[in-house]
């Protein structure tokens, strides 16, 4: 096999992780947010789940976790799945395991706010919808986004987690290239194009950080 | 849901098998150099898949089994070595191999492709690669697995054999897609769940999900066929001279057939023969 | 007779046991300036929370102009006590009676300046966003702010970040404005600024009530003085008398340890 040959069959790999990387962080950032509502509902079954929910998606594998919602409907409910169905699980998995780690960092962050924000917000009048969204969320944003940053690169790097369900991601094809061409090469591609990645993503979330910086 | 437990169980124990398989080497290690400190004994490393059953696996007793490790167990028995078991992840079977961790890749490993990426010995078994089917299935022969999804392990000569231009790539070019899997087990499930509709494997590893699970076939046709080897680093000829003179003994004295039909998934393709 | 803007009759609020307001009456009426003076621990920001609902009472009544914001009910059992505020939409229309200017400014820190005064009015009030500017713009001049409106607050010293927070409550143009120790936070230098500011609002004839330690300027600005102690007025009158003829012996003591 050719360097180029190699490098055109892993670059399918690359799209397809880059696919479920930008899926994953679509849903789970806003699901985040819908958690920590769930999580400080003042209705404690709803709190109580939530929490439950977390502990599962922080306390198990998240390899784990994408072979339950693989086989969970056959095993379980005795469902038969579908070849299109594999995607859907590993979007479900992904993006319910990632949801959990933002909703707490998400909260950390809304906790982190000075009560005083939400009095001078509520003496103005405001409604406390408008207080989180115009108040509140803005300034959350800027004290959550290093955290938030760490958790987008290891999703980077999570997305080779995938295989578990023969996903051909860039680093299923490393392997499998590698295995069948005995050669080392492939993983080095792979390396260089997380790599690459995460280079790309901290610069584009430097850049938001710095776009927040006109106000401590 | 059994064997979903099984594959989750058979992981979780893997790690503490592991573990304490550790721990009893290093006691032999050091009995042995009480006994015989006059002479070292050889230890020969045997690398093989744990997750390859039935040549390499943990067996129902949860312990490290499988045709292979019999055989390779026997002729270091043969020869008076000591035999260490070096579990290691398929793909980084190469690693291994050249860094030394182990003295030889052993674990249903086919020949055929990479006849010059090692220094092999003689095949000691036969294998043929199939597609394997739900009994309720329409797909008859290979020419209705056109626009299915078929699975196959990855690093597996059926997955090379479906890559292979002078192989069964025309016959993969037709499928859906090929879906690769870390182990058969997980493609099994898929299987059984309804992710995938077929499954390219050889046949003894097909036999072996089988053996458990009934409900499952082969097609008649078959994808191709194979042999077994035992693959050595480049140049380490010694060594597998040494190997190939014990596996010749070793037929001789029948020990091999007694291995073998242990396995009766494997015992059809057992090609070495007594002399008459 | 001038009208009454805040009515406050049999206020009672306590933390878990501790009993922090005991029975407190408080009248305002227009064009009014409300000192509140006291030891830490005395009540008196639990009273101006309570005003402004930041804290929920736990006895008494509270009238805005003629609204009833919150009133008490006495149980069946004749003993036990409900507190009842007014409905969402009510409280909501008393809520634009009153502003209140916190001793930590409470800026809105991701806004600036401008916006920090004009988006009360805006948002809330939903008033034309081109007259609002104007005003926040005559205010911030007022407040001699006039060249930060489009700065953050981060860029601001404490006093001028408390001008802003004043500019912001009376953009709302309440009836009533609370002050809740804003010079506490400042240094010296930067509160002579602050009480310049609230002196000039007195002088316009804005209804004000200010909790403060600042004794001569509490004298100086306030038609009126309350001296709290121990979650009770203790005494009440006219500055001149209250600083310089008090009556009662916690009150002497008090001035005395400020005088030292």
């Amino acid at each position: 096999m050719t360097f180029s040959t190699m490098l055109r069959t892993m670059s399918s790999g690359m799209l397809r992780t880059l696919l479920l990387f930008i899926l994953t962080l679509a849903g789970s950032i806003p699901l985040g947010m819908i958690v920590v509502f769930l999580k400080k509902s003042k209705i404690r079954p709803i709190s109580w789940l939530t929490k439950i929910y977390i502990a599962i998606m922080r306390g198990t594998p998240l390899m784990l976790q994408l072979l339950v919602w693989y086989f969970g409907p056959y095993y379980v409910l005795g469902m038969k799945i579908t070849s299109g169905y594999k995607f859907i699980a590993l979007l479900i998995g992904f993006i319910m395991n990632y949801a959990a780690y933002f909703a707490e960092i998400y909260r950390s962050g809304i906790e982190s706010m000075p009560v005083g924000q939400y009095e001078a917000a509520e003496i103005l009048g405001y409604s406390r919808i408008r207080t989180f969204f115009k108040i509140i969320l803005p300034q959350v944003v800027k004290r959550i986004l290093p955290a938030v940053t760490n958790e987008v690169i290891t999703l980077v790097k999570d997305t080779s987690l995938a295989s578990a369900l023969a996903y051909q991601e860039v680093f299923s094809l490393a392997k499998q290239i590698s295995a069948s061409q005995t050669s080392f090469l492939p993983f080095v591609v792979a390396g260089v194009f997380y790599f690459v990645a995460n280079y790309v993503v901290a610069i584009v979330m430097g850049r938001i950080e710095k776009s927040m910086q006109y106000y401590k | 849901m059994k064997k979903f437990l099984a594959v989750l169980l058979s992981a979780l124990c893997l790690a503490t098998l592991l573990a304490g398989c550790n721990k009893k080497e290093t006691t032999e290690n050091t009995s042995v150099q009480a006994v015989s400190s006059e002479e070292e004994k050889f230890v020969f490393k045997h690398g093989f898949d744990l997750d390859y059953p039935p040549y390499s696996y943990i067996n129902d007793d949860g312990e490290v089994g499988g045709f292979d490790v019999e055989l390779c167990q026997a002729v270091c028995e043969y020869y008076g070595w000591e035999y260490q078991a070096v579990p290691f992840n398929w793909d980084a079977k190469d690693a291994e191999l050249n860094a030394g961790n182990c003295d030889c890749i052993w674990s249903g490993f086919t020949r055929n492709g990479r006849e010059d990426d090692y220094t092999w010995s003689i095949s000691y078994s036969d294998n043929t690669q199939m597609i394997m089917v739900a009994d309720d299935s329409d797909i008859k022969t290979l020419a209705d697995l056109t626009g299915k999804v078929v699975g196959v392990q990855t690093a597996t000569s059926a997955y090379e054999l479906l890559q292979d231009e002078e192989g069964q790539k025309k016959l993969c070019d037709t499928f859906a897609s090929l879906e690769v899997f870390d182990t058969y087990t997980v493609a099994f499930s898929s299987l059984k769940a309804g992710g995938i509709d077929a499954i390219a494997i050889d046949v003894t590893s097909g036999n072996f999900l089988m053996s458990e699970t009934p409900g499952y076939h082969f097609l008649e046709e078959t994808l191709g066929s194979e042999q077994y080897a035992i693959g050595f680093r480049k140049g380490d000829t010694e060594l597998c001279e040494k190997i190939n003179a014990a596996l010749k003994a070793l037929v001789e004295d029948g020990t091999y057939a007694e291995i073998g039909a242990k396995y009766p998934e494997i015992e059809p393709f057992l090609c070495l023969k007594p002399e008459e | 007779m001038e009208k009454t803007v805040l009515r406050m009759t049999n206020i009672e609020k306590h933390f878990d046991d501790l009993e922090v307001l005991k029975d407190i009456n408080l009248t305002v009426n227009n064009g009014e300036v409300v000192s509140i003076i006291g030891p830490s621990g005395s009540g008196k920001s639990t009273l101006l929370r309570c005003a402004t609902f930041l804290e929920k009472i736990d006895g008494g009544e509270i009238v805005y102009l003629d609204k009833t914001a919150a009133k008490t009910r006495v149980l069946s059992d004749g003993v036990r006590k409900k507190v009842e505020y007014a409905g969402k939409s009510e409280m909501k229309e008393i809520k634009k009676c009153f502003g209140l200017v916190f001793q930590q400014f409470n800026l809105f820190p991701h806004l600036s300046v401008l916006r920090n005064v004009m988006d009360g009015p805006v948002e809330v009030l939903k008033r034309n966003r081109k007259e609002v500017e104007q005003e926040a713009r005559e205010l911030l001049d007022k407040m001699g702010l006039a060249d930060k409106a489009d700065t953050y607050p981060c860029n601001l010293s404490g006093g001028q970040q408390q001008r802003v927070a004043i500019a912001r409550a009376l953009a709302m143009k309440p009836e009533v404005l609370f002050f809740d120790e804003p010079t506490s936070a400042l240094d010296p230098e930067l509160t002579i600024e602050v009480l310049k500011i609230i002196r000039k609002l007195a002088e316009e004839k804005m209804t004000m009530v200010i909790v403060t330690h600042e004794m001569s300027f509490a004298e100086g600005v306030s038609n009126r003085v309350i001296f709290m102690d121990g979650g009770v007025i203790v005494e009440e009158g006219d500055p001149k008398e209250v600083f310089g003829n008090p009556k009662q012996e916690r009150t002497k003591q008090f001035l005395k340890s400020y005088t030292e």
